[in-house]
């Protein structure tokens, strides 16, 4: 019992990472980033670049393939989404996609799909430890989940009381008022994307370690939307309840039930999510109207 | 310097095709409230966007004439340069960011520069706001969507007064208000130019409301200027009284086509 | 047939013709006419290409029906495909491989699907239909995934080639044919249904739902239609690809393959039959232009390892330039440049704004 619900966490905090980023990019720009999958797959790649770059020193490793993200989502901000500004929602969307087409291609041409493990690489090492009550994690589950929490944290610090993040939640809401009140929200959308890249980089870099790296792990996203969509895309604190849900029951349909249900139901619980209350637990009604 | 914002002859067109102002020239001196009055669809919201760089969306363009801004042509300028360096525009919709609450408001202003190219701005502060709109300091922690039609008014300028304007262009500040709020509003308006030597750019349906407050006024018809004279002279033209004020001739009903035309005034350049 | 100068019509028949100058009554004819030749002029690899166009034609056409003229953004083609395949493979499981009874019951399929997809797609609109439709195509692989698994064939079912009493549909030549008679029906169906009530009302949902329901157009009906349209349309294809490929697995399915159709469909040109036969067209030829431009260019031995990631970034980069810089399509394309020939020397002047 006690396993399944620590397994729960430490899958919920991995869905929680992507998510963030979804939500970050949707309450700026109101795009929905279907390439934050493999915005994660890149900073897992970016890890293992830096890995055979600078061999032993994980901390410089892990900080710069994160800056590096970043830096790739505030330039792909500029370079494929600026100019879809008075495009329809749907055509940056599907930009978006191709974004991720153009990823996984680079990465392929670049490192081919053979699985990596960074971990070894980067002289650091995953034992497992024991919790009390006899469930058993990965040291980088623990990981994992103190980072979520800790990026949820700085999240919530930045977005509620510096004013760059007000700003930013300004120029998600009316971009023009932004605009005519001095605000330069091209500048805050593009630091949007640069922290969703940031946040899927962790969680590359994070699964990269604990898990294998190879061109693939975009599917991750995939059900990481399920969990911004459950949350409520246009709210933040709505992912975390809304990553738990998907991930309690992805974690039961396993235990309990086929394996392949498990890779299905995030999206059965995207589409009972959408019949009943489409706007999610904590999103905003309006949201539906405006898309 | 004669004016803080001057237009010169400014023609806007919808579409390729549809003219919605034309030959539109006026000037709004330092530390004085100039009213430009005209009716529904008269043009005077094209006006305002043309000048605060917004008409892109619209798919409307310039196509003659320029605007002035402290003796600079800034025609077409993108509006968080011109919001930046004093020219501030208070919309008709869209005027707070709802989600917010009243103090994040006023914490997402981005303060505009103490002085600029040797001119002082008026300085402001985030007290002085609350001292003039203390109704502000009462709702800080409300979230603006939920706000009354003239508390979010007053935030609308009070935020527009954050960026440090030198010129406000207020585009109808009385709508939707009841009688009392538009009253105490234009007060406050009129304050704010005594107080800290702001120009504004005062937009109105409600001419009364309007000229009570404004030293200069310009009417707009049909996306022309008719008539321009100072408040005194508007308030006692018969036709502004008939049209604007709704005050009656002691002759008796008229008929539209008896209506006398203002004089015409041409600008030759 | 009467004229009017080439721009009035004086007669009814004129007005409803579907090809009605001369000249482009002699295109027509002369496409017919080259398509029949073609066997006699290239090599069964270039028929080949011309029959997968013709079949992606299929699915695209009815993708633009759904998304580019009723204006329901739908993600889940693929999942529509593989149910009209795996319709067939059940059947064949079941030892009915007859092609008279797998295409209809495709159909119906699809048709079916339709209607499930459709009732509760009525609640969402734009981003949320959109994604509503992705989760829904990876809850149908699931089920195909179960069924092949179900059936014991690991990798897939093998469909035998269709039967239809004694003549068996074989060979490049055969198929080409039939695709390019299906293809042309298919067209020839989508155009007409433009032209139809259920056309003119999707239009109008597409451009502005409330004010269709305020002329008294049944919204909800004609959404469902649609679907039920454009999935019975989807199944026939997916059933038709099962039998040329002679081989059903639920890998073939996947998410990319709907980026396809879409992309067909917006590099074509949203709302438009000619968008979706010439964007089904680029899209599937893509590949091909590739190989054999990286076959000219002589690249060193080793290097056709590249040639995949290198075919899918070129998509992608294909069609992000498209959405970036021509939304309106190859057909927006076309129609610029008829549009100069025949303006050609006079040319219209916008107003110019002021520097």
């Amino acid at each position: 019992m006690t396993q399944v619900l620590a397994t729960t966490v430490v899958v919920a905090s991995l869905y929680a990472l992507l998510a963030a980023g979804y939500v970050l990019v949707y309450r700026a720009t109101r795009v929905l980033n279907l390439a934050q999958g493999d915005m994660m797959t890149l900073g897992g790649y970016f890890l293992f670049l830096l890995t055979t770059a600078a061999p032993g020193s994980p901390a410089l490793s892990i900080t710069t393939a994160a800056a590096l993200a970043a830096a790739a989502g505030f330039f792909i901000y500029h370079l494929l989404m600026r100019p879809m500004a008075g495009h329809p929602i749907f055509a940056a969307v599907l930009v978006t996609v191709t974004l991720g087409i153009l990823l996984r291609a680079a990465i392929v041409l670049v490192y081919t799909d053979r699985i990596r493990h960074p971990l070894p690489l980067l002289g650091l090492a995953n034992p497992p430890r024991r919790l009390p009550g006899g469930a058993v994690v990965s040291t980088f589950d623990l990981l994992t989940v103190g980072v979520a929490a800790a990026l949820f944290l700085a999240l919530f610090a930045f977005l509620r009381l510096s004013p760059l993040g007000i700003q930013m939640r300004a120029a998600g809401e009316k971009a023009l008022l932004a605009a005519q009140r001095g605000i330069n929200f091209q500048l805050l959308f593009a630091l949007s994307w640069a922290l969703a890249g940031f946040a899927g980089a962790l969680a590359g870099i994070l699964y990269a370690n604990n898990v294998r790296l190879d061109p693939s792990l975009g599917v991750l996203g995939l059900k990481a939307f399920a969990v911004a969509l459950v949350g409520g895309l246009d709210s933040l604190g709505g992912v975390i309840p809304g990553a738990l849900i998907v991930a309690a029951i992805e974690v039961l349909s396993v235990r309990y039930g086929d394996p392949l249900l498990a890779d299905v139901s995030p999206f059965l619980c995207l589409l009972a999510m959408l019949l009943v209350r489409p706007w999610g637990l904590f999103g905003t009604k309006e949201e539906l109207e405006r898309v | 310097m004669t004016s803080v914002l001057e237009l010169e002859n400014l023609e806007v067109v919808y579409h390729h095709v549809a003219t919605a102002i034309q030959g539109v020239s006026l000037r709004v001196p330092p530390r004085s409230i100039v009213a430009l009055l005209g009716t529904n669809g008269a043009g005077k919201t094209t006006t305002l966007r043309a000048i605060s760089g917004f008409l892109g969306a619209d798919d409307a363009q310039i196509v003659g004439g320029r605007v002035v801004f402290l003796d600079e042509a800034v025609t077409g300028r993108p509006p968080h340069t011109l919001a930046r360096r004093g020219l501030v525009l208070v919309p008709e919709r869209d005027k707070v960011f709802e989600t917010l609450t009243v103090r994040e408001n006023l914490r997402a202003i981005v303060p505009g520069r103490r002085a600029d190219r040797g001119a002082a701005r008026p300085p402001v502060t985030l007290d002085q706001v609350f001292h003039y709109f203390p109704v502000l300091a009462e709702r800080r922690r409300q979230l603006a969507g939920y706000l009354s039609g003239g508390e979010r008014q007053m935030l609308a300028l009070a935020t527009a007064l954050l960026c440090r304007p030198r010129v406000l262009l207020v585009d109808e500040l009385s709508l939707g208000l009841a009688p009392l709020v538009v009253e105490s509003l234009m007060t406050m308006v009129a304050r704010l130019r005594d107080d800290l030597g702001l120009a504004v750019l005062l937009v109105e349906q409600n001419a009364g409301a309007a000229l009570a407050i404004a030293n200069y006024g310009y009417v707009l018809e049909h996306g022309r200027i008719v008539y321009d004279g100072s408040a005194d002279r508007l308030l006692a033209h018969e036709d502004v009284r008939e049209f604007y004020l709704g005050v009656g001739r002691s002759t008796g009903r008229k008929r539209y086509t008896d209506v006398k035309q203002y004089r015409r005034r041409r600008r030759w350049f | 047939m009467a004229h009017g100068g080439g721009y009035f019509k004086t007669t009814y028949a004129s007005d409803l013709a579907l090809v009605d100058t001369r000249l482009r009554r002699t295109a027509l004819a002369a496409l017919i006419v080259a398509l029949l030749v073609l066997p006699r002029l290239t090599s069964p690899f270039v028929l080949d290409l011309v029959a997968q166009t013709a079949l992606a034609a299929v699915g695209a056409l009815a993708l633009n029906l759904l998304t580019g003229l009723a204006g329901q953004i739908s993600l889940g083609h693929a999942g529509f495909i593989a149910a009209g395949a795996f319709t067939t493979a059940v059947l064949v499981e079941h030892r009915l491989p007859s092609p008279l009874l797998a295409l209809p019951a495709a159909a119906l399929v699809g048709a079916v699907l339709g209607v499930v997809v459709g009732i509760p797609a009525l609640r969402l609109k734009g981003l949320y239909l959109a994604l509503g439709t992705l989760a829904l195509h990876h809850v149908v692989l699931y089920a195909c995934g179960e069924f092949q698994n179900h059936w014991g064939a690991n990798t897939g079912v093998s469909i035998p080639p269709p039967r239809l009493g004694g003549w068996v549909l074989k060979g490049t030549t055969a198929w080409y044919y039939t695709l390019i008679a299906v293809a042309a029906l298919v067209v020839a169906l989508s155009v007409n249904l433009q032209r139809s009530r259920a056309g003119r009302a999707w239009m109008a949902i597409r451009d502005r739902e409330i004010a269709a329901e305020s002329v008294g157009i049944d919204v909800a009906r004609y959404k469902v239609l649609a679907f039920v349209w454009s999935s019975a349309l989807t199944a026939v294809a997916g059933a038709l690809f099962a039998y040329q490929r002679a081989f059903v697995s639920v890998e073939a399915f996947g998410f990319f393959l709907a980026i396809e159709y879409i992309a067909m469909i917006t590099i074509g040109g949203l709302g438009s039959a000619l968008g979706a036969v010439l964007g089904a067209a680029f899209v599937t030829l893509l590949p091909y232009g590739i190989d054999a431009v990286v076959a000219g260019l002589r690249v060193p031995g080793g290097a056709e390892y590249y040639l995949f990631p290198l075919k899918f970034g070129a998509f992608g980069l294909l069609m992000a330039a498209f959405l970036i810089f021509e939304p309106q399509g190859l057909v927006g394309i076309w129609r610029r440049a008829r549009n100069w020939l025949s303006l050609w020397p006079l040319r219209y002047r916008p107003l110019r704004p002021a520097s």
